[in-house]
């Protein structure tokens, strides 16, 4: 029984890296049009459907990260952002401190002040006490 | 603005209840008491302190028709209180607990009550005439975590409950002799004791502060990731639907109508949350003052004010003017809120209420000129 799961998961697994894989394709298009919007849209799309799998997480964070490296203007961005992706946004912004490397960091922080002001601390406490949903 | 009264209490409440008729307020100033205050000519005057239990009093329900109080402590036990002359008689309650009571309240028919506590169990407690004496009958099992807060159904059967394992269920407390059977409807006196009704999965964070409206149609309660969740047919397949908010956790909410519910929390401040005609529930505005504006430079300010908070609050009160931070400057409370309760007659609508918290004012709120909010 475990076994026939692990292989479920496994299968997912291999299915969800390469929709990722596709994504990728796409955001880098969209990024050589200039519409760093549209690629940080894409990115964060469908991460709800996030399994367990740390290897899954990784290629997300590899493509959301590029997009958020990608954002100049953080206003203008989150203008256009529909609020439905500030939590998982959030999230991601979080990671990207997380990693402790400078550019990522300064990055994150910048996204992270604007869109504070704009999701308030309730975005905060909402990526603090998610310990099941986590990117 | 909606605030009628605001009396500073204490240091610091926990919990309050108010007398049947609303002439005495009881609270917990953060202490084994329980202090019970009237108004004499405008004047809060102690009446009462009952002094029983050894360790703080986590929550406390005064009933309505029989005029018992009812407390719960840190200390493992409750009391029921009767008035007899001019004293308050206690009356030792054996939840038969290992760990703290955490939240109490009267059922609508005030002959149970209901006590939730650390111990991952929620104590059903009935009076035996024969024996003279309260029994308590645990829901063992259920929980998976701290229960914080209870909620009984108007039919005097069903109680809702959250807990720090976030999750909201719902209990059958059917209880043979004291609950008669023909009286209700048969869906709900069908039920055993301790059945579980409906297990609602919905905060992947602690939840707090449950409340069924007026009808019973709709269960409320918060989570502590800054949402409130809204349960529409409970029962096998209910309806959820979670509002998303902006600002910090709420702690208890209070419906004031089928429609409208006031929350409270760490925001200092209430927050009205409405459904319009479709059902859908949302977030109106707040109740207390409007806050200022957040401008780009507030961050840095931000943490200088709480420096200065943090040093100001040695000085216990005096001049807290200065060192007010702007989120809550303004507003009526200035520490987290954490209890709410209905004034007046219990109908349909309710337009006053109170609040306290624990900056240890008790506030009063009245609905009566907010004419937005009484359309609705």
């Amino acid at each position: 029984m475990a076994g026939s799961e692990g292989f479920v998961e496994a299968d997912n697994a291999e299915a969800i890296i390469t929709r990722i894989e596709h994504k990728t394709l796409k955001i880098e298009t969209l990024l050589k049009q200039f519409k760093p919007v549209e690629a940080l849209k894409t990115a964060l799309e469908g991460t709800y459907a996030m399994t367990s799998d740390e290897r899954c997480k990784s290629a997300h964070w590899i493509v959301v990260h590029r997009a958020i490296m990608a954002i100049k203007d953080v206003d203008g961005m989150l203008s256009s952002l529909d609020p439905e992706y500030y939590d998982i946004l959030m999230k991601y912004l979080y990671r990207g401190l997380s990693t402790g490397d400078r550019p990522t960091c300064d990055q994150c922080l910048r996204i992270h002040e604007k869109l504070t002001e704009r999701a308030g601390h309730g975005c905060i406490l909402r990526f603090l006490t998610d310990t099941v949903n986590t990117v | 603005m909606a605030v009628t009264s605001i009396h500073p209490f204490a240091q610091c409440i926990t919990c309050h209840a108010w007398s049947p008729d609303q002439s005495m307020v009881a609270f917990c100033p953060n202490n084994n008491e329980a202090h019970i205050y009237r108004l004499v000519e405008d004047k809060w005057e102690k009446v009462h302190v009952l002094q029983k239990h050894d360790q703080v009093i986590s929550g406390i329900d005064w009933s309505a028709r029989s005029n018992r109080i009812v407390t719960a402590s840190h200390d493992r036990n409750s009391y029921v209180w009767n008035l007899e002359g001019s004293e308050w008689v206690p009356t030792l309650v054996i939840l038969r607990l290992n760990r703290a009571a955490l939240c109490v309240q009267w059922s609508p028919k005030e002959n149970k009550f209901a006590v939730g506590s650390g111990a991952k169990t929620v104590c059903i407690c009935y009076y035996e005439q024969e024996n003279n004496w309260w029994v308590s009958k645990l829901i063992r099992k259920r929980h998976d975590s701290s229960v914080t807060s209870v909620s009984w159904h108007p039919n005097n059967i069903l109680l809702a409950t959250t807990s720090t394992d976030g999750k909201c269920r719902v209990f059958s407390t059917f209880i043979k002799g004291v609950d008669a059977k023909d009286s209700k409807k048969s869906t709900s006196s069908d039920l055993k004791f301790g059945e579980l009704i409906v297990q609602l999965d919905l905060s992947s964070s602690w939840t707090f502060g449950v409340k069924w409206s007026p009808s019973g149609n709709t269960l409320a309660y918060v989570g502590h990731n800054s949402m409130i969740y809204f349960v529409d047919d409970v029962g096998p397949s209910p309806l959820a639907q979670n509002v998303v908010f902006r600002d910090l956790p709420l702690r208890d909410v209070l419906f004031v109508s089928e429609k409208t519910v006031i929350g409270v929390g760490f925001d200092c401040n209430p927050m009205v949350f409405t459904a319009d005609e479709r059902g859908v529930w949302g977030f109106v505005r707040y109740l207390g003052e409007r806050k200022i504006v957040s401008s780009g430079s507030r961050y840095g300010s931000q943490f200088s004010e709480a420096f200065g908070k943090f040093y100001g609050q040695s000085k216990q009160g005096g001049s807290n003017d200065a060192v007010e931070t702007s989120r809550t400057r303004g507003a009526v409370h200035d520490n987290c809120i954490n209890s709410i309760m209905p004034l007046g007659e219990r109908g349909i609508l309710t337009k006053r209420f109170s609040t306290s918290g624990l900056d240890g004012k008790i506030v009063l709120w009245d609905l009566e000129n907010e004419h937005d909010l009484l359309e609705l």
